[in-house]
């Protein structure tokens, strides 16, 4: 009995100790670090790339914690070893892009683009522990805006986000959409073609610093 | 004192490149040495080399009643292991007397033969490998979809792309078991609609729905890289790197988004991506590479939300401002894009590669006998003939820890004017 005592307890000091823990972690507040675009830039994305037919802007630019996105499915949670701690079958509010700390530019893309209700359901709903879900919401019934281009340096570091900037890339965009697919095409394959001519020059030029020069025949007289 | 042979001049001309070759097939710019670098590199012996997988978590979570309830038994993590063997894949190179003759000063012309055919014969044995990556593990490198005498007409998805001309192909039946013969490549166009390959003399019995597979091959079921459409892949039976797959249906399936047969569009590609992010964690993207072939990239760009090859290459005057003033990294979804010729042309391929690996039996060199690298060729009658050749060898498999770290979209319909 003495030992079902000290056990019963410890177990209670233990509970206690967690929901003391629990108390604590709701004393934490999980603060995504948001922006909103400055209004500047909205207004002269506006003007570089125009409205579309609801009469919001073709371009916009929003930073990555503020860009969220519906995600449905069976969600494998995991610590931070990997670990899975439970699967869950829910739609949830996620950010859209993996650089969350960055600034992206997206360009609106008409509801057409995404077929028709009945074949986005078709081709989104995914069933999972006898749930279904439309693993990307709703049907965007409005167009959706959808990613161009992340604000980062060449290296992936951070690039702050200047009017200049983002109106340039919204207006060199919709220039490239005016050329023809085929001369887009050619571009790929040229790009292609010169990187292989790249290596080739690389590797001859490689090759030329392996073999001495003179082919090792001394050209000072010695002696 | 033996009189000095050609061989050995060109010998000594090879000795003195030899430390370039590993340099010059390391490269960074195809997928296969991006796997080297970013992945882990493995040196293993001639024993296969052993992938311990977590292939299902431990511990049983639960509710109990504190009231005297039974806690209940728990029970620990469980893995498996996985298997790699190396193949061993062999690059020969001939040098004729004539490229010799072709120049007046006598060691010139063997140094620059040398060096030019080291050169020449690493961009081909590279463009081969890579062309193995995209395969499936079997050394298939296209179909069959029709003939008309010594032409083939390939099937999409892999077309003509993955041969090239002067390369030795070997028939296989479809179901890869009876081998028909060998032939060579005489002409191959993987850019235009037709996809068409030339052979020299086609194998006996050859038939549309035939495959064609690399040379070395033989016997039935031959196995091959194991590349990016074995370890991607959702099937639920066969085998991957020893492992039933039938055992660990989840486990070993990669992510599949069925595009069927229509075009690329950014609901495939948030599927495919959000596939990912729900299997690891939701902030699990970082290392994700978006591998297509050029004409999923010219899909994509078809979209008008990316930045166009136009603007990348030039054409106007904002381009090199643009270049100034960004990476120009191309991406999908804001996943890093890398696209290549030789990939399968209606796929996108979503590549974790820190989870991606070469385990390498020996690295890549001469072939050499008893400290020689070049060898003479005898002619038909038994006496000599006019040329030497010589050997690049390496032995390596691929290999992932993580099938389903990746994802991929297939059924892509190509772009048209294609």
């Amino acid at each position: 009995m003495l030992v079902r005592g000290v056990f019963l307890y410890f177990l209670g000091l233990i509970y206690l100790l967690q929901l003391n823990l629990l108390r604590e972690n709701r004393m934490i507040h999980v603060i995504r670090e948001r922006h909103e675009t400055p209004e500047e830039v909205a207004r002269r994305l506006e003007v570089a790339g125009g409205r579309n037919r609801f009469g919001e802007a073709n371009y916009r630019v929003i930073w990555g914690w503020n860009r969220l996105a519906w995600i449905g499915g069976k969600f494998e949670d995991r610590d931070a070893h990997g670990d899975l701690l439970r699967e869950v079958v829910e739609l949830r509010m996620e950010p859209k892009y993996p650089q969350v700390n960055r600034w992206h530019v997206e360009r609106w893309v008409p509801p057409e683009t995404y077929g028709s209700p009945r074949e986005w359901y078709a081709k989104t709903v995914e069933s999972a522990n006898g749930i279904s879900v439309a693993a990307l919401g709703p049907y965007p019934e409005r167009g959706e805006y959808e990613h161009c281009f992340t604000l980062e340096g060449p290296k992936g570091e951070f690039v702050q986000l200047t009017p200049t900037i983002v109106e340039h890339l919204a207006q060199a965009i919709e220039w490239a959409r005016r050329f023809p697919k085929a001369k887009q095409r050619g571009l790929l394959y040229e790009r292609e073609a010169r990187e292989e001519r790249k290596y080739e020059e690389w590797a001859y030029t490689l090759m030329d610093d392996a073999a001495p020069a003179l082919h090792g025949v001394p050209f000072v007289t010695v002696g | 004192m033996p009189a000095q042979a050609n061989a050995n001049v060109i010998a000594l001309q090879l000795e003195k490149v030899r430390d370039k070759v590993p340099l010059l097939y390391e490269r960074d710019d195809i997928l296969l040495t991006m796997i080297q670098q970013r992945g882990d590199v493995e040196k293993i012996s001639s024993r296969n080399m052993r992938l311990p997988l977590q292939v299902n978590p431990g511990g049983k979570a639960g509710s109990y009643n504190a009231d005297g309830g039974d806690l209940g038994r728990g029970s620990g993590t469980a893995y498996d292991v996985a298997q790699v063997s190396p193949i061993f894949f062999r690059f020969a190179i001939e040098i004729t007397k004539l490229v010799e003759y072709a120049t007046t000063g006598r060691e010139r012309a063997i140094e620059n033969a040398a060096k030019r055919e080291v050169a020449n014969g690493m961009k081909q044995f590279r463009a081969f490998l890579d062309k193995l990556i995209q395969t499936a593990g079997n050394g298939v490198l296209g179909t069959i979809s029709s003939i008309a005498s010594n032409v083939l007409t390939m099937s999409v998805p892999n077309g003509a792309a993955l041969v090239y001309v002067g390369q030795t192909i070997q028939v296989y039946d479809t179901t890869l078991t009876t081998n028909r013969g060998t032939c060579n490549v005489t002409a191959a166009d993987p850019i235009s609609p037709t996809q068409t390959i030339t052979v020299d003399v086609l194998p006996g019995g050859t038939v549309a729905t035939d495959v064609i597979v690399h040379d070395g091959l033989s016997g039935a079921s031959p196995v091959s890289l194991f590349g990016i459409k074995y370890h991607q892949n959702n099937a639920t039976t066969g085998t991957w790197l020893n492992l039933n797959r039938a055992t660990y249906p989840v486990q070993l399936a990669t992510p599949r988004v069925n595009a069927g047969n229509a075009a690329l569009t950014p609901a495939n590609v948030r599927l495919a991506i959000n596939k990912v992010r729900k299997a690891l964690g939701i902030n699990h993207l970082s290392k994700l590479i978006a591998y297509m072939a050029v004409e999923q990239e010219h899909a994509w760009e078809n979209l008008g939300i990316t930045v166009s090859s136009i603007i990348k290459e030039g054409g106007g005057g904002s381009a090199n401002d643009l270049d100034l003033l960004f990476t120009g990294r191309k991406t999908m979804s804001g996943i890093p894009i890398k696209s290549s010729v030789n990939a399968d042309q209606t796929r996108v391929d979503f590549l974790d590669l820190a989870h991606w690996g070469r385990a390498v039996l020996k690295d890549i060199d001469f072939y050499e006998v008893n400290g020689n690298t070049v060898f003479p060729i005898y002619g038909a009658s038994g006496g000599l003939a006019a040329s030497y050749i010589f050997y690049f060898d390496t032995a390596f498999q691929l290999w992932s820890d993580s099938p389903r770290s990746g994802a991929y979209i297939d059924t892509l319909a190509r772009p048209s004017g294609y």
